[in-house]
């Protein structure tokens, strides 16, 4: 039944079962969901940037089979100009000026003989200039190079009056009906496919361009930006590139040749835009589910708590309830989950099996004190029986026959009552009379060293007492009081109700005990006298009335001792041992 | 101490809760805002100059996703016009305006009255006497003038004649250009003297000023004009008078007949500005500042280029001359 100190402040630190729970579940699920939240990141941002390569990839391809195709188309229109140089002049120039006057795309058509100097012209509704400055048209030809088209960067037409488009030059050389070899070059603009590259669009703000071979750029949705120096693409880099995608730094470049020209389509994309707001869309998915979740996570965790926490909460008063007071403890079971009742359901075993273990422990102490009691009275000081009958024996000397058998009646009362048919009970009236009898024998044999005196309040004498409960302490007074004096001791007995107790008193003037002694007292062994010491009364008070009885010492050396026992007031019949 | 401890995490909960709710909502918001309106106001509106800056702007409104509107006086010395314009423009809920000012001091009050509003300015081309403006994007006028001056000291002579055939005086761009011009022709020796006059902005006005001053004074070998208009109108002097060999002319901008006049020989240097960077970095500035963004006064040199006959084919400089449309 002890409390250990310390108990207490773990307990002030510690938090209650419920939130440490749920901060247990909370940190667990954002844990893992953050946890989740960078491996979906990564993956998922693995995942879009493939696809945006590919999708970047599918774009240029697209682009350039576009591409491809209007440089068939060119092609087309060069073969239908080298028809026409089957013709004669006359319907060749007609043939040509219609040509450029019904493809918008077609600026001029220019030939050349051998040595790169012009030999004829058609420019539609455009007019020759007089003295040309520079014609950026004529691609000059390669010793020995092969047959077949030749296309130039993006230049500002030169050759016509007040007229200066941006064109592509593009070169055949044709057999002319004489024998000698014409250079025929055409200028086209690209409105067509650049309306066409124009639209394409690889995410938000990815585009495709043409470049050709030497990474000069033959058409840009942004031409005028890179013309007015606002813009600058890497083509430095990209045209060592091999045809495939190239990341870096967070664009994509989507690079694929032409084979019958040296142009190459580029796609750039950003993948920051792509794959950003793709995560974007998805983180933000999970954070809304994650807010549910939490939200989730703190209802089923309140409800868990009340599961267990509650039931285990009022488990813990119960058992301190228990080890306040477990002889009057009564169990009331928990409910809640499985464990709990299981844990309700030992703990009820436990309580009875505890209670029932105490009982019978008071029982067989009491039984232990009964046979203590017992031998104790059957092995009765023969010292004292010796001195009292010598008494006795010299009072018939004497001739005082009426002392003699005063003396006698006395010591057979003594034992008389103490034995008392082997009850434990006595009423308080039988155990007065037992102490005077034992006063009797020992002031005659002291020979009236001491006086002695009885104040019982009449109303005390029925209820019952433990027998034997007066003569030890009043031993005790005249061995270690009243023995050692001088002038005459006196001894003063007093049993008074007190509330619902009685409590006996007995007091002497003796030489008093010290603090220690008094301590002591209530802890040795039987004195050599009667046998009954005052520890086995106040064990016997204790073991049947509870810890709340028994005995109190007050001593002053040379002043007296005080000693007192408390008990309750027990009526006849009510108590039976 | 168990409800207490309870309570702090089930607001802790809802906090987080509804924090990660804001977080997944917070990027929709940004999504609807409306768009931007920008007015572009120019000094005129059908030159190859300013449609070059008009294509500019274009480009970056759709860049951008903005609402632009371009509008210009009639004529290039109308600045009530563009007064007017201004006070629309703010009524009609721009939030900046990209102004090119016909007049320094005249355009001044407009402006700051639509500053007051809250309206962001951002000047291109030539500027306005105010300190409202947020930002100068333009040919830096003085070094123009400055490269126009090395080109007129071309001229082989030994004593040169310097007609100059400027427009509208109030205009802040054309007098730099003509004090960095005269900055550079004052210090050559064989500049012996230098007469200025001052015309309509207009092809027509320019030609009969420049017959009358050509007439005039017959020594002149050199003339200077320093916009599109009065280039061409130079242009066309010079060609009425068959002077094309006798005279050193340089001209400013690229329209298609002067760079006719340049490979013929009436217009013997360009200078080239970048109408179209001009056009595009006005409406980007702009949409940098309606989105918060400071610009005290900043000011951003565009860049401008010397084409001669001889250099006028080479890659760099049939990008600055010719538009790609």
């Amino acid at each position: 039944m002890k409390r250990k100190k310390g108990k207490e402040s773990p307990e002030m630190i510690a938090m209650p079962l419920s939130s440490i729970m749920n901060l247990f579940v909370v940190g667990m699920v954002l844990l893992a969901l953050s946890g989740g939240l960078a491996v979906f990141v990564s993956v998922f941002r693995r995942f879009v940037e493939q696809n945006a390569v590919i999708s970047s990839e599918q774009a240029v391809v697209q682009v350039s089979n576009t591409v491809y195709n209007y440089t068939k188309d060119m092609e087309e229109i060069m073969e239908l100009i080298e028809d026409s140089y089957r013709q004669e002049k006359e319907i060749r120039d007609n043939a040509l000026e219609t040509l450029i006057r019904i493809r918008k795309d077609v600026i001029a058509i220019t030939s050349y003989d051998e040595r790169g100097g012009m030999v004829d012209s058609w420019t539609g509704n455009y007019c020759l200039k007089g003295m040309i400055l520079k014609n950026l048209s004529y691609i000059r030809k390669e010793e020995g190079a092969e047959d077949r088209l030749l296309i130039s960067g993006p230049h500002a037409e030169t050759l016509l009056e007040n007229y200066y488009p941006w064109v592509v030059s593009i070169r055949k050389d044709l057999e002319t009906g004489d024998g000698k070899k014409h250079a025929v070059v055409m200028d086209v603009r690209f409105s067509q496919i650049a309306n066409y590259v124009d639209e394409v669009g690889i995410g938000q703000h990815g585009y495709c361009f043409i470049m050709d071979k030497n990474g000069d750029i033959v058409y840009h949705p942004q031409q005028q930006l890179i013309y007015s120096g606002l813009k600058q693409e890497q083509t430095d880099i990209l045209t060592d590139l091999e045809d495939g995608a190239l990341v870096k730094r967070n664009v994509i470049y989507s690079i694929r040749s032409l084979d019958n020209c040296g142009w190459r389509i580029v796609g750039v994309s950003y993948i920051e835009e792509l794959v950003t707001g793709r995560v974007m869309d998805a983180i933000r998915i999970l954070l809304i589910l994650t807010a549910f979740l939490l939200v989730t996570v703190f209802l089923s965790s309140f409800l868990l708590s009340k599961m267990i926490s509650r039931p285990i909460q009022s488990l813990v008063k119960a058992m301190r309830d228990f080890e306040t007071d477990a002889e009057e403890f009564s169990y009331q079971p928990v409910h809640g989950s499985k464990e709990i009742i299981a844990l309700s359901d030992s703990f009820d075993h436990m309580v009875d099996r505890i209670q029932d273990l105490m009982e019978k422990v008071r029982r067989e102490e009491i039984t232990l004190r009964k046979t203590e009691l017992k031998a104790l009275q059957a092995q009765i000081n023969p010292h004292f029986l010796y001195n009292t009958l010598d008494a006795i024996g010299w009072m018939c000397e004497e001739e005082r026959s009426k002392d003699a058998v005063e003396m006698v009646n006395a010591l057979a009362r003594l034992f008389r009552i103490s034995i008392s048919k082997g009850h434990e009970l006595i009423p308080i009236e039988r155990e007065v009379e037992h102490a005077r009898s034992y006063l009797m024998i020992q002031n005659f044999r002291y020979k009236n060293q001491f006086t002695y005196s009885f104040e019982v309040e009449k109303s005390c004498l029925p209820y019952l007492c433990n027998k034997i409960t007066l003569q030890p302490i009043i031993e005790n007074a005249i061995y270690h009081g009243i023995d050692r004096m001088v002038d005459e001791g006196e001894i003063i007995i007093r049993i008074f109700e007190d509330g619902g107790d009685i409590v006996f008193s007995v007091s002497d003037n003796g030489v008093g005990m010290s603090q220690e002694q008094c301590r002591n007292i209530l802890k040795s062994e039987p004195g050599d006298q009667t046998g009954i010491g005052m520890k086995n009364v106040n064990d016997r008070i204790k073991i049947y009335f509870g810890e709340k009885y028994g005995m109190t010492i007050q001593s002053e050396l040379d002043e007296g001792t005080c000693v007192s026992i408390r008990m309750p007031k027990v009526e006849e019949n009510r108590y039976e041992v | 101490m168990r409800f207490s401890g309870n309570r702090k995490l089930y607001t802790l909960a809802a906090v987080i809760s509804v924090f990660l709710l804001f977080l997944a909502g917070c990027k929709q918001e940004n999504e609807s805002a409306r768009k931007h309106y920008v007015a572009i106001i120019t000094k005129s509106m059908d030159s190859a100059f300013w449609k070059s800056v008009y294509a500019g702007a274009g480009a970056a409104a759709t860049e951008y996703n903005l609402q632009v509107s371009m509008e210009g006086p009639e004529r290039e010395e109308d600045y009530e016009a563009q007064n007017r314009m201004i006070r629309r423009a703010v009524a009609e809920g721009a939030e900046a305006i990209v102004f090119s000012a016909v007049d320094y001091n005249a355009n001044c009050e407009a402006i700051n009255e639509a500053a007051r509003k809250g309206v962001k300015i951002v000047v291109i081309d030539s500027d306005v006497n105010s300190s409202q403006v947020s930002c100068r994007i333009g040919t830096d006028n003085l070094e123009a003038g400055r490269m126009a001056g090395y080109a007129a000291l071309k001229a082989e002579s030994g004593a040169l004649y310097i007609g100059i055939v400027n427009y509208d005086i109030n205009s802040a761009n054309g007098q730099q250009r003509e004090e960095g011009f005269r900055e550079v022709a004052g210090e050559d020796a064989r500049v012996k003297d230098m007469y200025t006059i001052n015309v309509l902005s207009a092809t027509e006005d320019a030609r009969e000023g420049t017959v009358a001053l050509l007439r005039e004074h017959p020594e002149i070998n050199v003339v200077v004009a320093f916009n599109e208009w009065t280039s061409l109108g130079v242009g066309w002097a010079i060609r009425d008078l068959g002077l094309a060999d006798k005279t050193q002319v340089v001209a400013f901008d690229s329209n298609v007949v002067s760079v006719g006049m340049l490979e013929t020989g009436e217009v013997d240097a360009l200078i080239v500005q970048n109408p179209y960077a001009m056009g595009y970095l006005g409406v980007e500035e702009s949409y940098r500042l309606i989105n918060g963004g400071s610009g005290n006064g900043a000011v951003i040199d565009t860049a401008t280029t010397c084409v001669t006959r001889e250099n006028m084919f080479e890659p760099e400089c049939q990008r600055a001359l010719f538009a790609f449309d």
